[in-house]
């Protein structure tokens, strides 16, 4: 659409007007680490993280989200998006939407992740800093993200802005943009070629031999009982991965004993349980029984299984997983690079 | 209707997880802790799903459970479920009687694929509550019985008590239409049993079953395999086989992960399927 640039010293001008005007989230400082939080003043907006501890999808699809309140019998839905810029999202998470946007929508189009989404303006930013787990250079290479509605890539004395849909365009009004030159085009490109060079964890592998090899050793029982070995099963790696999707479908009472809510959360594959079946008369099947075979799905799922409809792997390489796994065993590197390694 | 979270009288959106209302209109207990509902669509429409699919049943405070449609579309004025108590949910429905509404999302998944069915050769085998979704089918092909060639039925329940849909088997024992065979893992003194005893592969003595048999298999997941074998010696090929698959089915619309066996969604992409689409799927059986 256009390519604007904004001087660093009108920026936070921008900002604070974009506030005014609109709800927006953005990453924001928390303790030592950082998350993505509604932006009450204009110096909060850390624009600078390296990475979040939970993923930008939490916007479109919440911890806890409530599907349905109920009266008694009779339910109403609970569809109601709520219009948001999502400010300062790095493109690995931006490719990380993209996929929950095509698996919220396919076979059966489900508005209450897809309605929050479409109320959503997406602004991208350069990673300035580089998460020491993110491995985002060596995976997906050929992917690009493309669901964003503008582009902020920081550039000497400020800001190149390229706006990608009128969602995009409409935030112009909120700062002195000028026409970018040619000069600070360039350089815009240049410094978003080279940020994709410094994430510090490489997969060795392109991901068509990946998906191969992998899928390849699922039969390696033993070999996948020794990468789960310390795993806890305690779900941090699907609960902090921008890809993961799954959930649990739960009713909840009000005081009142009579109206209350079918509400989803969040749920990871990685759980002992998430594969059982209750059978009746005390007996149960556990499709994935062991860990061995939880964390093969999980490697599965974002190596191999959803490639084809995706275009690529399940991965983004945030890294949020290495570094939320107590045992450290979570690392797709490690895992995948042994396995193409032999 | 308004938002139901703040009544901002936005535009109502289609929510995927909105049931829809089902009237009981007969209820009966058929075993101690299994019990039959006939259902109608409160809002009067006929049914229309296939044999094999499957619904969310639900009461609201409860939750839902993935169930099959007891009955075939054949039967276009109701359908039937069958609800075993288990665990939390079913226990709650199971208090519904005649007269109480069901929420029901439905119909969901593939059902058993009809067009390969017709003018085949085809046998059921159903173990325990896999007799419940086989029967859409089992009902299907008895009430257009000319569609079909021969029909035949292996029906095995743990002990006679816990045999279902007794007036059912009565018919079937006698009927011209399907060549039944049933059986009991085990039974005592009392039961009175005078039929074959021993797991459900034991029938394969009494029946011939010819490789061009389309064989549809559905029970508890340790049957599958020892079925398997028995068909292999039959030499019915894989193509020939198909499976109707129980699994965790928590959103019956292919989100939420917990049915997943490889790249497949038993909910979706299920929960028949063809033995041949899962034979290299190592979660599968």
């Amino acid at each position: 659409m256009s390519v604007k640039f904004i001087k660093e010293t009108d920026f936070n001008d921008f900002v604070g007007k974009m506030m005014e005007a609109r709800t927006v989230v953005g990453p924001v400082a928390k303790k030592t680490k950082f998350v993505f939080g509604e932006l009450e003043s204009v110096d909060q907006l850390r624009l600078d993280y390296d990475v979040t501890i939970l993923p930008p999808k939490k916007l479109f699809f919440p911890p806890r989200q409530d599907l349905l309140k109920f009266h008694g019998q009779k339910g109403t839905s609970c569809i109601c998006p709520q219009p948001k810029v999502l400010f300062g999202v790095h493109y690995y998470d931006i490719k990380a939407i993209d996929q929950t946007d095509f698996l919220f929508n396919e076979n059966n189009a489900d508005q209450n992740y897809l309605a929050n989404r479409e109320a959503t303006t997406i602004i991208g930013t350069t990673i300035q800093n580089v998460s020491p787990r993110a491995f985002f250079g060596s995976v997906g290479k050929n992917v690009n993200p493309k669901g964003h509605d503008g582009f902020l890539t920081r550039i000497n004395g400020g800001w190149v802005f390229e706006t990608l849909t009128s969602k995009g365009r409409d935030l112009l009004d909120f700062g002195k943009f000028i026409d970018a030159d040619d000069a600070q085009k360039a350089e815009a490109a240049k410094v978003n070629t080279e940020e994709k060079t410094k994430s510090p964890e490489k997969i060795k592998a392109e991901g068509d031999v990946v998906a191969q090899k992998v899928r390849k050793s699922f039969s390696e029982d033993e070999l996948w009982e020794e990468f789960a070995k310390d795993c806890f099963s305690c779900g941090s790696c699907n609960i902090v991965c921008p890809t993961c999707y799954c959930f649990d479908v739960q009713d909840n009472w009000n005081v009142d004993q009579h109206s209350g809510a079918r509400t989803r959360s969040w749920d990871g594959c990685l759980k002992a349980d998430f594969a059982e079946c209750s059978l009746g008369q005390g007996a149960c099947e556990n499709f994935r029984e062991t860990k061995g075979s939880r964390f093969r799905h999980r490697i599965m799922r974002k190596a191999v299984y959803s490639n084809e409809k995706l275009g690529g792997p399940a991965c983004v390489g945030c890294g949020r997983c290495s570094l939320s796994c107590t045992a450290d065993i979570a690392d797709p590197v490690n895992v995948i690079n042994r396995i193409v390694e032999g | 209707m308004a938002c139901g979270t703040c009544n901002c009288n936005s535009p109502e959106i289609e929510n995927l997880f909105m049931p829809k209302e089902a009237l009981i209109t007969e209820t009966k207990w058929m075993t101690k802790d299994t019990k039959h509902f006939v259902l109608k669509w409160a809002d009067g429409s006929k049914v229309s799903h296939q044999p094999g699919q499957i619904v969310e049943a639900s009461l609201f405070g409860f939750g839902e459970i993935p169930l099959g449609f007891a009955t075939s579309p054949t039967q276009e004025n109701s359908f039937e479920l069958v609800i075993r108590q288990v665990g939390r949910v079913s226990t709650a429905l199971c208090k519904l009687e005649a007269g109480d509404t069901m929420l029901i999302r439905a119909p969901l998944g593939k059902g058993f694929p009809l067009d390969e069915l017709r003018g085949e050769k085809v046998m059921i085998i159903a173990g325990g509550l896999g007799i419940v979704p086989t029967r859409s089918l089992i009902n299907y092909i008895t009430d257009r019985r000319d569609e079909f060639k021969s029909f035949t039925l292996f029906y095995g329940a743990r002990n006679p008590s816990e045999l279902l849909f007794k007036e059912d088997l009565v018919k079937w024992r006698s009927s011209k239409d399907v060549h039944y065979f049933e059986t009991v893992d085990g039974c005592c003194e009392e039961d009175n049993w005078k039929g074959n005893t021993g797991v459900i592969t034991t029938l394969f003595k009494q029946a011939e079953v010819t490789p061009d048999t389309k064989v549809i298999i559905c029970g508890p997941p340790i049957m599958y395999r020892f079925v398997m074998m028995e068909l292999y010696k039959c030499n019915v090929p894989h193509e020939n086989v198909y499976v109707d698959l129980e699994r965790r089915m928590k959103c019956g619309v292919g989100k939420c992960g917990h049915c997943q066996i490889n790249d497949k969604y038993v909910c979706i992409d299920g929960p028949v399927f063809k033995y041949s689409e899962l034979d290299s799927k190592e979660e599968a059986l």
